[in-house]
C-alpha cells in the first residue's frame, strides 16, 4: 500500500492507497459530519451525512477509496442541504425528552442537530411504538431514542467479534410517495431504511448473550443504548474524566473512570462508569464494569502500620500477584534487594521464565509485535495456546478484526472448544486439540508457515517425518466417446453417431498427508483444502501465544519453537502477558519459584495481609485509587491516575518506614529498570492520548532491547502424552480477572464450574471437583460458546488458592461427581 | 361655708395626684405614639389590645423585667439616686397645684365618709413659688444623672442640662411675675378664683405674652422638642439616660411626664380659668380639657417643629426672652399704676 | 467611561430647584429683624397645620402608609427572586421537575444539588433535591432554564429561620399535595415569555 496524497478542503493530506477518505479526513484533523462509520470497522453506510464531493463527484466518505491526487470538498451547498435534511429526518419523531436522556449533553444527535442549523421541521410521519427492553444484565435499550446507526451492530462485530445484534424489523409505516418527491435523494434513502428497521439480538431472543463488554454502550450516538445500572443516575457534564488504564486484562486498555459525589448528603466521590476513547480502543467487560473495587472509607491506623513495618522486617517471602502497578514492582524489587525477601508470584512467574526462555533463543528481551500492529497489518493470525474469549480480550479484538477488516483468515488452536471463534470469519480455522499437544502445534505452525531454509536440519527432518505420501483411490468423471448405430425412423438408415458421455471412473493419486494435523484432531487432506484458501492473498502473519505455554511442562522448549517460529516465518509475535500488570512484573521483579517461612501476602494470603480488598490487616489503595504506571500487553508503560480519594497507607510508606524511599510512590516511575527497557521518565511528564490518527500516545513504548542468544535449541519430542479422562482448566469466566473484578457489582459471573451445555446438562447442578486431595464443591454454569468435554475452574477468587492446586499446569485431570 | 382641711383629706388629695399623674404619665405614653403615629401617617401602636392600649402594659411589664444594671465605675449611689430625685421633685411640685375642685366625701361610705377633699394638697401661700422651687430643684436629677455614670453622651447631657434649666429657670419666673402682679397672691388657688368670671376673665387676655413666654419656658423646663437638647439621640446617643434602663429609666420617664403635666396645669391654672365651671361643663372636667390641649399641644410641637441647637437655645433665652419678660414686667406695672 | 461621567450616572433627572433662602445678616440689626420677621411671620404655624391635617386625614379617611406586615403584604414585584418553589403537574400531582440537572448544571453559585435513578416505572426520577441557601445568590438562572416550568421563584421572601435546611429539601418547596388546586402559575423569574408561541417553530405532526 503505497503512500498517496490528496487534497481536502485546499489541505495537501497524506494517506495509504486504498484508505477511506473519512479516515484520512480524521487523522489529519479535518472534520467531516459522519454518525454511522467508526475509525477502525467497517462502513455502514447508515446515516449517508458524511456526503462529501471527490472531484466533482458525490460519494461518501466513509466508503469512497482515497486516489492519489484527489480533490476533496467536504462542503457546499448542496452537500449542506442534503445533511441538513439528514438531520431533520433524523428528528422526525425521536423524543424531545433531553432533560431525562443520559446521552444528554454528548448527544450526536443533539450536536449534528446543532451543528447543521436544523430548527425546523419539514417532514412527519406517524411513529412506530417501540418498548424500551433490557438485553442482558446490563445492556439497556430504548429504540425510541435510537437512530438505527448500526454503530452497535458494527462494533460488536468488527471489534468485539460477538456479532451479538443486528437489525430487526421496525413495522414502521411505509414512507409515501408525497414524501419521495419531497425529501433529497440521500435523506430519503436514509430514512427508507431507518423507517424499517430497529436494532435486535442477532440470535432472535430477546437476550443477547453476549460477553457484556458494553462497547455498543460506548459508541451509541444517542442515549438508545445504556448501562442498566448507570441510567438516569448523572447527566454526562457532571461527571469527571480521569484518565487510567483498566486495572483487569493485560490489555492496559485505555479508560476514563467518571467521578461524581456519591449523593447529596454523601460528597465523596463515585465512580459512575467507565468510558473510552472508542474510536482508538475497544474494552472488555471487567474494564467498563469491574471499576467499584476501590478500598473505601480507609483511615490511617497507625498501630496496624507498625505491625506492617514489623512483619515486612521479619518476611521470608512476599507474595502477589499482577495486579500492582510498575512502581509498587519496583518497589518490592526494592525490598528484596535490601532485606533478601522472596518476591512470590504464581500468576506471573510462569510467564516471566517463559519470556526470559524466549529472549534466550531469539536474542529479545521481548517479543516483536503488539495488538494494534496486528490489526494494523496483519491478514493471517494464528493464537496458539490462549483461550481468546476469556484470557485476552484485546487479542481477540484483533484477532477478530483482522478477519473483518484486512480481509484475515484466523488459525486458533486451543484444547477448549469455541463455538464463537470460527464464526468471526469465513476462513477461520480452529482446532480443539487434546491439552499437551502444544509442541505438536508449533511445529505443525513450522510446517505450515517456515522458510524451511531457516530450520535447523534436525526440525526438517522431523517434520518431514510426518508427511506421508499415500496413494488414494478417487472417483473421477471422464467423458467418454461412446459410438452408437442410430435407425433414421424417417428413412430407416442406419447411422453412425458418436457422443461424449459423462462416465465415473476410478483413479489413483498421490496425496501427502500431514501427521501433525491428524495428530491434533483434523482430516489432513481437507485441512489442506481449506489452508490453501486461507492462505490467498495473503502477506502478513502474525502469532498469538498465551498462558497454556506458559503453564507447560515443557514450557522452555515451547518458548524456544515460539522464538524460531517468529524467526524462520516472519510471525509479528505476541506472547500475552496472562493478566493486568504481569508484563511489568515479569520485568521488574526476580520472582522466586516457592514461597518459604513467614509470608506478607500483597492481595494475596500470608501471615500478614496487606490488602486493597478490605480485611486485611493493613489496608491499601486500590488501583483506582492511586497513581502509577501500568506495563500493558503493547509493551507500553501507560499512566494510571487517582479517581477516587485514599486516606490510609500506602505500600510507599511502608518502604519508607522499612528500607527508606522517595515522598511520593510515582517518584518511583523515573526509577524503573532502564536495562529492562524503561525509560527515565518522571510520571507527570508522560504523555496520554491518543492522535487523531489513532496512533497511541499514552506513556511510552519500552525500548526493545536485544540481548544474547544463549539457547536456541529446540529439543524434539519422542512422544506426545496428551492428558487423558476428565480434564479441568484453569480459566475464568469472561469478565473475571481477580478478587478486584469479583467485588465489583456489575460483575455476575460467580466462582463456580464452567461447561459446555451439553456438559453441563451432564453433570447436573453442582458437582464435587476433587483435585488430588482438595475438594471443592461448585455449581455447574453453562457457558453455551463452550465447547467439547473439558471444564473450566476459575482462579479470580485467592482465597480458594487454585494456582496452588494447578501447580505449573493449566489442565489437570480431575474426578468430577454429582453433589 | 368653709370646710377644715383635714389630714386625711389631705392625704387623699395626695395619693390622687400621685395615682392619677403616675397613670397620666404612663397614658401619656399611649398617647404621644399615637398622636406622632397620625401625624407621620402611621396608625400607631395597634396590635397589642384594643387600638393597642395595652401596649402600655406591655411596656411596663417590660420596664419592669428588664435587668437593672450599673455601670462599672460609675457613683454607684448618685447613679441610683438621680432617678428618684426627677420623680420625687415631679411630685412635690404637684402637691401646690390644684388638681380638680373641691369634695367631700358622702356620708355613707365608711372610713371616708364626710372627709373633705381639698383641691389642693396643700393650698401654701406661696403656691407658685413652691412649684417653681420643687421644679428647679428636679434640675439635680439629669445633672447628677449625666454626671455619675461615667459616659461621656452622659457629660454632655448634664452640662446640657445645667445650661438649659438654668437659663429657663429665669424666663419662667419673670413671664409668671406679671400675672402675680395682677392676682396678687402666690397661691394658685386664688389665681383661679380671680378669674373665676368666665373666659373674658381669664388672664391669657391680659398677658399673652407672659403665657406665650411661660409656654415656650415651660418646653424647655420639661425637655421637650424644640428643646430636647439634653437626650438628644441624633447628637449624644440618649444623654443623661444613656447607661440608664429598666425601672430607673422608667422613673425618669415618669418625672418628665409629671412635668409636662404639671406645666400643662400651671398654663391651665395661671392662664386659662383653671378648674371653674365653664357654661355646662364641670370644672373638672374643664380642667382636664384644658391640661389635655397642652399636653397634646407638646406633642403636636414635637411632631412639626424640628429642634434647635444649643447656642440658638441659649441666644433665644438671653438675647430674646429675658429681655421681653423684663419688658412685660415694666409694661404690666406701669400699667397697674395707671389704672390705680 | 470618566470618573465624572461614572459618578452623575443615571441620578435623577438632573431637575433640581434652588431653594432662595436669601443671605445670612451680617449686622446685629440684620439679625435682629431675621428674627421678628420669622416670628411674626406664621410659617411655624403653617408646619403645625400640616401635620395636624395629617393627623386628620390619617384619623378619619385612612390614609396611612403603613403595611401591617405580618397580617397583611402587599404583592411583590414578579421580577422579585424569592425562595424557589417546586411546582406540580395540576393534572397528575405529580411534580413537574423531571431531574435534567439544567438547573444544577446552570447555578453559578453551584448550590443546587440534585440524584436521580431509575425508577419502577422505567422514569428517571429525582430521589434528592436540595439547593443551599447558604450560598444560593438568587439570580433566577435555575428558573429560567427550567424546561418544565418546575422549579420557580415563588413570593415567600421571609427567608429567616433558625435552620437553613427549613428551605433547602425538595419537600419544602414543593406544593403540597393537599393545595394543590391553589397551585398558581407564577408570572415572574423562569415564566413563559410573553409572545413564546409566536417565536416557536411549528413541527409538523402525522397524526
Amino acid at each position: 500500500m503505497s503512500d498517496i496524497t490528496i487534497t481536502i478542503d485546499g489541505q495537501v493530506c497524506q494517506g495509504k492507497e486504498g484508505e477511506f477518505i473519512l479516515n484520512i479526513a480524521r487523522a489529519n484533523g479535518i472534520f467531516i459530519p459522519a454518525i454511522c462509520y467508526l475509525t477502525r470497522c467497517s462502513p455502514t453506510l447508515a446515516c449517508r451525512i458524511c456526503l462529501v464531493e471527490a472531484d466533482g463527484k458525490r460519494v461518501y466518505s466513509c466508503n469512497a477509496k482515497a486516489k492519489d491526487g484527489m480533490e476533496i470538498v467536504t462542503q457546499n451547498e448542496e452537500i449542506l442541504e442534503e445533511r441538513r435534511a439528514i438531520m431533520e429526518v433524523y428528528d422526525v419523531n425521536h423524543p424531545l425528552q433531553c432533560g431525562v436522556c443520559d446521552q444528554s449533553g454528548e448527544c450526536e444527535l443533539q450536536n449534528y442537530t446543532l451543528e447543521l442549523g436544523v430548527d425546523s421541521q419539514s417532514f412527519a410521519i406517524p411513529d412506530t411504538k417501540r418498548e424500551a427492553t433490557t438485553w442482558s444484565s446490563v445492556l439497556h435499550y430504548d429504540p425510541g431514542l435510537c437512530i438505527v446507526c448500526e454503530r452497535c451492530v458494527t462494533v460488536c462485530k468488527d471489534m468485539v467479534g460477538d456479532a451479538a445484534l443486528s437489525t430487526g424489523p421496525r413495522g414502521g409505516e411505509k414512507l409515501s410517495k408525497e414524501l419521495k418527491e419531497r425529501v433529497p435523494k440521500d435523506a430519503y434513502a436514509m430514512w427508507n431504511k431507518l423507517q424499517k428497521s430497529v436494532i435486535v439480538p442477532s440470535n432472535g431472543t430477546g437476550e443477547t448473550n453476549c460477553s457484556d463488554c458494553g462497547e455498543c454502550i460506548a459508541v451509541c450516538p444517542v442515549g438508545a443504548l445504556v448501562s442498566r445500572d448507570f441510567q438516569y443516575t448523572s447527566n454526562a457534564w457532571d461527571l469527571t474524566r480521569i484518565p487510567a488504564v483498566s486495572a483487569h486484562s493485560s490489555d492496559g486498555f485505555q479508560i476514563y473512570y467518571e467521578v461524581k459525589p456519591t449523593s447529596i448528603s454523601d460528597r465523596t466521590p463515585k465512580i459512575y462508569r467507565v468510558t473510552n476513547e472508542w474510536h482508538y480502543t475497544s474494552l472488555d467487560g471487567a474494564a467498563r464494569f469491574a471499576y467499584d473495587f476501590e478500598n473505601r472509607g480507609v483511615q490511617k491506623d497507625p498501630e496496624a502500620f507498625a505491625q506492617a513495618v514489623d512483619a515486612l522486617k521479619k518476611a521470608e517471602t512476599i507474595r502477589f500477584n499482577a495486579v500492582i502497578t510498575n512502581e509498587e514492582a519496583q518497589m518490592l524489587q526494592t525490598l528484596k534487594e535490601k532485606l533478601g525477601v522472596r518476591l512470590y508470584n504464581p500468576q506471573v512467574r510462569a510467564y516471566q521464565k517463559f519470556l526470559a526462555a524466549y529472549s534466550a533463543a531469539s536474542g529479545q528481551r521481548l517479543y516483536s509485535g503488539d495488538n494494534a500492529q496486528i490489526m494494523r497489518e496483519s491478514d493471517f493470525v494464528i493464537s496458539v495456546g490462549t483461550h481468546l474469549r476469556n484470557d485476552a480480550p484485546g487479542s481477540r479484538h484483533a484477532f477478530n478484526n483482522v478477519q473483518k477488516m484486512n480481509k484475515g483468515a484466523g488459525l486458533y488452536f486451543h484444547p477448549v472448544g469455541d463455538t464463537l471463534i470460527p464464526g468471526m470469519g469465513k476462513t477461520v480455522s480452529t482446532f480443539a486439540h487434546k491439552p499437551g499437544l502444544e509442541e505438536a502445534v508449533l511445529y505443525l505452525i513450522l510446517d505450515l508457515f517456515a522458510d524451511r531454509e531457516k530450520l535447523p536440519e534436525e526440525v526438517q527432518n522431523y517434520l518431514d517425518d510426518f508427511h506421508t505420501t499415500e496413494t488414494k483411490t478417487i472417483q473421477e468423471k471422464v467423458m467418454v466417446d461412446v459410438t452408437e448405430t442410430v435407425v433414421d425412423e424417417e428413412t430407416g438408415e442406419q447411422k453412425e453417431v458418436t457422443r461424449k458421455v459423462p462416465q465415473m471412473q476410478e483413479k489413483e493419486i498421490e496425496i501427502v498427508r500431514n501427521g501433525l494435523v491428524e495428530l491434533l484432531g483434523k482430516e489432513s487432506d481437507a485441512f489442506a483444502a481449506e489452508l490453501e484458501k486461507m492462505l490467498k492473498k495473503k502477506e502478513s502473519f502474525s502469532l498469538m501465544v498465551g498462558e497454556d505455554l506458559y503453564y507447560h511442562a515443557q514450557a522452555e522448549n515451547l518458548a524456544r519453537l515460539v522464538a524460531l517460529a517468529e524467526k524462520a516465518c516472519g510471525f509479528t509475535l505476541v506472547v500475552i502477558p496472562p493478566k493486568s500488570n504481569a508484563l511489568g512484573v515479569a520485568l521488574i521483579c526476580d520472582l522466586d519459584d516457592a514461597a518459604s517461612g513467614y509470608t506478607v501476602g500483597y492481595n494475596e494470603k500470608g501471615d500478614f495481609r496487606l490488602s486493597a480488598l478490605g480485611g486485611g490487616d493493613l489496608d491499601m489503595p486500590a488501583l483506582n485509587q492511586q497513581e502509577g504506571t501500568l506495563t500493558a500487553l503493547d509493551k507500553r508503560v501507560v499512566p494510571t491516575n487517582a479517581a477516587l480519594p485514599y486516606e490510609g497507607y500506602e505500600l510507599n510508606d511502608l518502604l519508607g518506614a522499612v528500607v527508606g524511599a522517595p515522598q511520593e510512590t510515582v517518584d518511583w516511575t523515573e526509577r524503573l529498570p532502564q536495562e529492562k527497557g524503561y525509560k527515565d521518565i518522571a510520571f507527570d511528564a508522560l504523555s496520554n492520548h491518543y492522535d487523531s490518527d489513532g496512533s497511541d500516545n499514552r506513556g511510552y513504548r519500552l525500548e526493545s532491547i536485544r540481548c544474547e542468544v544463549i539457547m536456541d535449541e529446540v529439543e524434539i519430542p519422542k512422544t506426545y502424552s496428551p492428558l487423558e479422562g476428565e480434564i479441568a482448566i484453569r480459566l475464568n469466566p469472561g469478565r473475571q480477572f481477580s478478587d478486584f473484578t469479583d467485588k465489583a457489582h456489575q460483575i455476575f459471573e460467580p466462582f463456580a464450574l464452567y461447561a459446555s451445555p451439553a456438559k453441563a446438562a451432564m453433570l447436573g447442578e453442582r458437582v464435587e471437583v476433587a483435585l488430588g486431595d482438595r475438594r471443592l464443591t461448585l455449581s455447574v454454569v453453562a457457558d453455551d460458546k463452550m465447547g467439547g468435554e473439558i471444564v473450566a475452574i476459575p482462579d479470580f477468587k485467592s482465597a480458594e488458592d487454585i494456582y496452588g492446586l494447578f501447580g505449573a499446569q493449566r489442565y489437570r485431570t480431575v474426578t468430577l461427581r454429582k453433589a | 361655708m368653709i370646710h377644715e382641711v383635714t389630714w386625711v383629706g389631705a392625704a387623699v388629695k395626695a395619693l390622687i395626684a400621685l395615682l392619677l399623674v403616675s397613670a397620666v404619665a404612663g397614658f401619656g405614653t399611649y398617647i404621644e405614639r399615637k398622636v406622632l403615629a397620625w401625624m407621620q401617617r402611621r396608625p400607631g401602636p395597634a396590635h397589642v389590645g384594643p387600638f393597642g392600649l395595652l401596649q402600655l402594659a406591655a411596656d411596663g411589664i417590660k420596664l419592669f423585667t428588664k435587668e437593672d444594671f450599673i455601670p462599672q465605675f460609675s457613683n454607684r449611689l448618685i447613679f441610683s439616686i438621680a432617678p428618684v430625685i426627677t420623680a420625687g421633685t415631679a411630685f412635690m411640685a404637684l402637691a401646690a397645684v390644684p388638681i380638680f375642685p373641691d369634695f367631700t366625701f358622702p356620708e355613707w361610705i365608711p372610713l371616708l365618709g364626710g372627709v373633705f377633699v381639698p383641691s389642693i394638697a396643700s393650698d401654701v401661700n406661696i403656691g407658685i413659688l413652691f412649684i417653681l422651687a420643687a421644679m428647679a430643684a428636679g434640675l439635680y436629677g439629669p445633672l447628677l444623672a449625666g454626671m455619675s455614670q461615667q459616659n461621656k453622651w452622659g457629660i454632655i447631657g448634664a452640662a446640657r442640662t445645667a445650661v438649659q434649666f438654668l437659663s429657663y429657670e429665669v424666663v419662667t419666673g419673670l413671664s409668671l411675675l406679671a400675672p402675680i402682679m395682677l392676682v396678687g397672691s402666690l397661691s394658685l388657688v386664688d389665681f383661679n378664683d380671680h378669674q373665676a368670671a368666665g373666659i373674658g376673665s381669664w388672664l391669657i387676655w391680659q398677658q399673652p405674652l407672659a403665657f406665650v413666654l411661660f409656654l415656650i419656658a415651660g418646653f424647655a423646663e420639661t425637655n421637650r422638642t424644640p428643646f430636647d437638647l439634653l437626650e438628644h439621640e441624633a447628637e449624644i446617643v440618649s444623654g443623661f439616660v444613656t447607661e440608664y434602663s429598666g425601672l430607673r429609666w422608667g422613673l425618669f420617664f415618669v418625672g418628665e411626664y409629671a412635668n409636662m403635666i404639671t406645666i400643662g396645669i400651671l398654663a391651665s391654672v395661671i392662664f386659662c380659668g383653671g378648674y371653674s365651671d365653664f357654661l355646662f361643663i364641670p370644672g373638672w372636667l374643664m380642667m382636664g380639657l384644658k391640661v389635655s390641649f397642652f399636653f397634646f399641644l407638646m406633642l403636636w410641637v414635637r411632631a412639626s417643629w424640628p429642634h434647635i441647637r444649643p447656642d440658638q437655645l441659649m441666644w433665644l433665652s438671653w438675647k430674646v426672652l429675658m429681655p421681653l419678660a423684663v419688658v412685660n414686667v415694666v409694661i404690666t406695672g406701669i400699667v397697674m399704676m395707671a389704672i390705680g | 467611561m470618566s470618573l465624572e461621567q461614572f459618578k452623575n450616572r443615571n441620578v435623577g433627572q438632573q431637575q433640581y430647584r434652588m431653594l432662595d433662602l436669601g443671605k445670612t445678616p451680617e449686622t446685629s440689626w440684620g439679625k435682629f429683624k431675621q428674627v421678628v420677621s420669622r416670628s411674626l411671620k406664621v410659617e411655624l404655624m403653617i408646619g403645625l397645620g400640616v401635620t395636624f391635617g395629617i393627623m386628620i386625614r390619617t384619623l378619619f379617611r385612612g390614609e396611612t402608609h403603613t403595611i401591617r406586615y405580618p397580617f397583611e403584604k402587599i404583592p411583590i414585584s414578579r421580577r422579585y427572586r424569592a425562595i424557589h418553589e417546586m411546582k406540580r403537574l395540576l393534572e397528575s400531582g405529580h411534580y413537574r421537575c423531571i431531574g435534567c440537572g439544567l438547573c444544577e448544571k446552570i447555578c453559578i453559585s453551584n448550590c443546587i444539588a440534585m440524584d436521580t435513578r431509575y425508577d419502577e416505572n422505567q422514569r428517571k426520577e429525582v430521589s434528592e433535591y436540595t439547593i443551599n441557601f447558604g450560598r444560593c445568590i438568587f439570580c433566577g438562572y435555575c428558573a429560567e432554564v427550567c424546561p418544565e416550568l418546575a422549579i420557580v421563584h415563588g413570593d415567600r421572601y421571609e427567608t429567616a429561620s433558625q435552620q437553613r435546611a427549613s428551605f433547602s429539601l425538595f419537600e419544602d418547596m414543593l406544593t403540597p399535595i393537599d393545595r394543590l388546586k391553589q397551585q398558581k402559575e407564577y408570572p415572574g423569574f423562569g415564566a413563559v415569555s410573553p409572545h413564546a408561541d409566536e417565536n416557536i417553530k411549528k413541527t409538523p405532526l402525522a397524526y
